[in-house]
Formats: C-alpha cells, sequence, structure tokens
C-alpha cells in the first residue's frame, strides 16, 4: 500500500509541475504580446540575451556547420557512387543540413550555452531576493526576465540556424573543390535548383519550436530555484536535461507532421 | 483600489489571519496586523520567528497560503494590472540583504523606481535624485560600480535609496539598520524621522530595540509565526509579558520615551486601543 500511495503522490506531483509549467508557458506567451505594444525597460535585457545568445555563438555555430557540411560531403562522395547516385549529392546535403542538423545541432549549442547560462543565472536572481525586488519596484519578471530571454533565443535560433544552413553548405564546397573542383556558380546553381521552400520551411519551424522549448525550459528550471545556492546547478542541469528530450520529441513530432 | 489616504485610524495594510509556509515549514501561522495609516509600526522577534515573512506578505511579495492581507480596505489578492501597480508606485521595501542587482550598476539600481514609476523624469534629473538620496544616507562610492564591489552596509545604504526615492507613501523596512556603522545607522534614524514627519506610514521589522524605542508609534512582538502582542508602544511595552520577549525587556528598562509630544505634534489621531486590538486579533 505505501508503495501505491507513494507512486499516487509521485503522479500528482508531477501532473501539477506540468500544470505549473503550462501556466507559466502561458503567462510568457501573453506577456510576450505585450512588449513591444509599451515602452520597455526591457529592451536592454532583449539586447544583450541576443548579443550573448546570437552573436558570441557564431564563431562556434560556424566550426560546427563546416565541419559537418563537409563531412556528410566526404561520406556522400564515397557511398553514393558505389550505388550509381552521384546526382543525389545535393538533397542529401539541403535536406540533412537545412531539415535536420542545421536546426538541431543549433538547438543543442544554443541549449548548452544559454540554456545553462538562463537558468543559473535566474536561479542566482531567485536565492539572492532579486526576483522580489524587480517586484517590490513595479516590474513584472516573467515581463521583465523572461519575455527578454525568450525572444532573445527565438529570434537567435532562427538566426543561427539560417547561418549554420549557409555554412554547412559552404563547408560541403571546400571539399568539393578538394576533390573535384567545381565553379562556385555551378555548385550553387545545383543547390539551388534542389532546394525547396518546404525545405526552408521545415527547418525554420523546427528552429522556433526548438527555441520556444529551450527559452521556456530554462526560464523555468531558473525560477523553480527556492531557497539554497545548491539549487542552481541542479537547475542547470535540469534545464539542459529536459531541454535535450523535448527538442528530439518536438524534432521527431515536426518530421513526421512533414511528412505524413 | 481605494484612492488617496489620509485616516489615519484606518489602516494602511492590514494582515488577518494569515498562514505561509516555506519548503514544507510553516512559518507564520495565523497573524492578524493593522499597521495605521501615517505612523511607525515596529515589528520585533527573535530570529527565525518569522519578522521578514511576515512583512514580504503584507508587501504582497509572498502570497500566502491562506489569510488575506488588505491595502486600504482592498485585497491584495484581487488586485489586476492597474491596482498592482499603484499599489507599487506606492510602496518601497529594504530587503534585509539589499537585495541589489548584481548585473546592474548603482545608478540603475537606485533609480529604477523612477524608470517604472515616474518614467516622465529625464535620465539626469533621475541621476540627480539619486545622487541626492544617497547622499543624504552618507554613500559616498560612484555610480558605475557593481553591488558586489561595495561592502554590505554600503548595499544596504543603496537597498534603502531604491526604496524610498520615488517617495512612496508606504515604506517595509527588514531590519534597515542591520550591516551599517553607528554614523550610518544614525543617518538611517534621520531618514526614517524625516518619513514620519511626512506622514509616510512605515513598518520595520527589526532585530534592534532601538529602531522601536525611536519610531514605534505601534509596536508588536512576532514568536513562532504569531503576533503576540501588538499595540501602541507603551501598551505593548507595559502590558506585554517581558519573557515574551528580551527586547520588551531591555525597551522597559529604558523607561518612558518623549515621543508622544511629538506626535501630538504632527497632529497624528490616535486609533482607539479597543478597536485597534480586535483587529490585531492575536493580542
Amino acid at each position: 500500500m505505501a508503495i501505491i500511495a507513494a507512486i499516487g503522490r509521485a503522479a500528482r506531483t508531477k501532473a501539477s509541475g506540468l500544470l505549473y509549467g503550462l501556466g507559466f508557458f502561458y503567462n510568457v506567451l501573453k506577456e510576450t504580446g505585450r512588449f513591444f505594444r509599451r515602452k520597455q525597460v526591457g529592451y536592454k535585457v532583449l539586447i544583450m540575451q541576443i548579443l550573448f545568445t546570437g552573436y558570441e555563438a557564431l564563431a562556434i555555430n560556424a566550426v560546427m556547420a563546416i565541419a559537418i557540411g563537409a563531412a556528410i560531403n566526404v561520406i556522400g562522395s564515397s557511398l553514393l557512387p558505389q550505388f550509381g547516385q552521384s546526382q543525389l549529392m545535393y538533397s542529401i546535403l539541403i535536406v540533412v543540413i537545412t531539415r535536420e542538423l542545421g536546426p538541431l545541432l543549433t538547438a543543442f549549442v544554443i541549449t548548452a550555452r544559454s540554456g545553462t547560462a538562463i537558468a543559473t543565472q535566474l536561479g542566482t536572481m531567485v536565492v539572492n531576493h532579486e526576483i522580489e525586488a524587480y517586484i517590490a519596484v513595479g516590474l513584472n519578471p516573467i515581463s521583465y526576465l523572461v519575455v527578454p530571454r525568450f525572444i532573445g533565443v527565438v529570434v537567435s535560433m532562427l538566426v543561427l540556424t539560417v547561418y549554420f544552413n549557409i555554412f554547412g553548405l559552404l563547408g560541403s564546397f571546400i571539399v568539393v573543390q578538394a576533390v573535384n573542383p567545381t565553379p562556385i556558380g555551378e555548385y550553387l546553381g545545383a543547390l539551388m535548383s534542389t532546394l525547396t521552400l518546404a525545405d526552408v520551411f521545415s527547418g525554420l519551424t523546427k528552429a522556433l519550436v526548438f527555441g520556444v522549448i529551450v527559452s521556456v525550459v530554462s526560464t523555468f528550471q531558473g525560477f523553480a530555484v527556492n531557497r539554497a545556492s545548491t539549487e542552481i546547478p541542479v537547475a542547470g542541469i535540469k534545464a539542459v536535461g529536459s531541454s535535450f528530450i523535448l527538442i528530439i520529441l518536438a524534432d521527431v513530432l515536426v518530421t513526421l507532421v512533414q511528412y505524413a | 483600489m481605494p484612492e488617496k489616504p489620509s485616516d489615519p485610524a484606518r489602516p494602511a495594510i492590514e494582515l488577518r489571519d494569515v498562514r505561509a509556509s516555506s519548503g514544507g515549514y510553516e512559518i507564520l501561522d495565523g497573524a492578524c496586523a493593522a499597521f495605521p495609516e501615517g505612523l511607525c509600526s515596529v515589528v520585533m522577534g527573535p530570529a527565525g520567528s518569522g519578522k521578514s515573512t511576515l512583512l514580504k506578505v503584507a508587501a504582497g511579495l509572498v502570497v500566502p497560503d491562506s489569510g488575506s492581507v488588505l491595502y486600504r480596505g482592498a485585497e491584495l489578492a484581487r488586485f489586476g494590472r492597474r491596482d498592482e501597480a499603484a499599489f507599487r508606485a506606492a510602496t518601497g521595501f529594504v530587503f534585509q540583504d539589499g537585495a541589489l542587482w548584481a548585473d546592474q550598476n548603482i545608478l540603475t539600481n537606485v533609480t529604477m523606481p523612477l524608470r517604472v514609476h515616474k518614467a516622465w523624469l529625464g535620465p539626469s534629473a533621475m541621476a540627480e535624485l539619486a545622487r541626492e538620496t544617497l547622499g543624504a544616507l552618507g554613500y559616498d562610492e560612484g555610480m558605475a560600480f557593481r553591488p558586489a564591489e561595495l561592502s554590505a552596509g554600503e548595499q544596504k545604504l543603496v537597498s534603502i535609496a531604491r526604496a524610498v526615492i520615488h517617495e512612496p507613501q508606504l515604506v517595509f523596512m527588514d531590519d534597515p539598520t542591520a550591516n551599517l556603522d553607528e554614523d550610518a545607522a544614525e543617518r538611517v534614524y534621520a531618514l526614517i524621522a524625516k518619513l514620519r514627519e511626512r506622514r509616510r506610514t512605515v513598518v520595520i521589522v527589526a532585530n534592534s530595540s532601538e529602531l522601536a524605542y525611536r519610531f514605534a508609534d505601534r509596536l508588536g512582538i512576532i514568536k513562532g509565526g504569531r503576533l503576540v502582542a501588538f499595540g501602541s508602544y507603551e501598551e505593548t511595552v507595559g502590558t506585554a509579558e517581558a519573557a515574551l520577549s528580551g527586547s520588551i525587556a531591555r525597551l522597559k528598562a529604558r523607561g518612558e520615551r518623549a515621543a508622544a509630544p511629538e506626535r501630538e505634534r504632527r497632529g497624528v489621531r490616535e486609533p482607539d486601543a479597543g478597536a485597534e486590538n480586535s483587529q490585531a486579533g492575536d493580542v
């Protein structure tokens, strides 16, 4: 009986946590709608978030994209001719980079860099009573602290995904030059003739969903810190773990919807 | 929300049977108190008795598990967005540990209430006000520093300046002289005296009996999450059992104070003691 009671308690805690999380998400969306309609002291937070999440991640994203693009090309150019399907190289590049790896790897980078930073920063603010201080001066923490981070992460996610795609295809071009020198015009022409609007839309949809997940999960975990400073690193770990799981689930879901 | 104050007999903030807990521990256990408009109320009690939580509940920073908190007769829990904004514009809060924003410099920390509630003031006017307010408290460090670069006492002064810079009607202070040297504490006493002169409602929770002796128009004693005594200074000191609090014993030892004439000069009408006791519930 004790085990059943414990399971019941755990299920109830999980259910109430989920409801609380959904309520938090609803509040974030509601305040986001209001953010640009009024004069905000939160613009500075938004700009800083875009700088940190977007601008400062450009280098790591570029290196990763070039390496992945090159790797796909190396694998593809050695495997595809064996099946007489060399012409599929461009389709594979577009599908793998634009639809899948671009948004997914960018989301992982943002989770690792910004997700942990957001959760630990907000957790520290909770422990130091800084959140209460914002409420005391009349600033809504959701509006002032969460919404700028939410918008900043989503915008950065979209921009970085496009950036990843460009550098991923550029990395591929570098390998093409080493293996089979091709004029850039010809290479780009072949890519553009393969690229469809659906590819772009699919990648950007995933980027948008992943950006929402990373920002909402990280801010939620930051605010979940209660009193002790030892809870702060735990919040960071939970933000990363939950974001990764939700991103992968969302990736599968969006892919299923697009291919169904 | 009710408009403009000024009936001193009416409580600015009233707590009715408030219970609050944190991490599964009960902190407030049916606390009742009525902090009158335009007067200075001081609540004392031992460490861990629930003073800070009482103040945060009264200021709407902690949502109680049950019971109600009323601001000029209107329940805080029912406030809409506009009421909430008006309440925050009319109040200031001094945190026990300063609670300054670590990623903002001192100027931004102090001027934030002005940027929120008096945005029509330009940046230079806000900076000037910040310098004046901090100067009156004896803060003589730069405005571009981050809180981490200041001592605990200086952080406290900045926190006090942030709470009063927008001239609120109601000021909550959590141990305002903690971490301060004697000179700085005297300047804080001068600030509280000024707030009283201007008939601001001041609610202080403190460990120091000095604050109660100097400023308490109303004195409360909190123990185990309950206000075991709450009334006029003389009433509480005279009737509360010294055993309830060492602070009461110390205040008794200091004898009568010459504060009554000052209150008369300020024209503050004393609320009916019986009525107040009924508001204070568990006195």
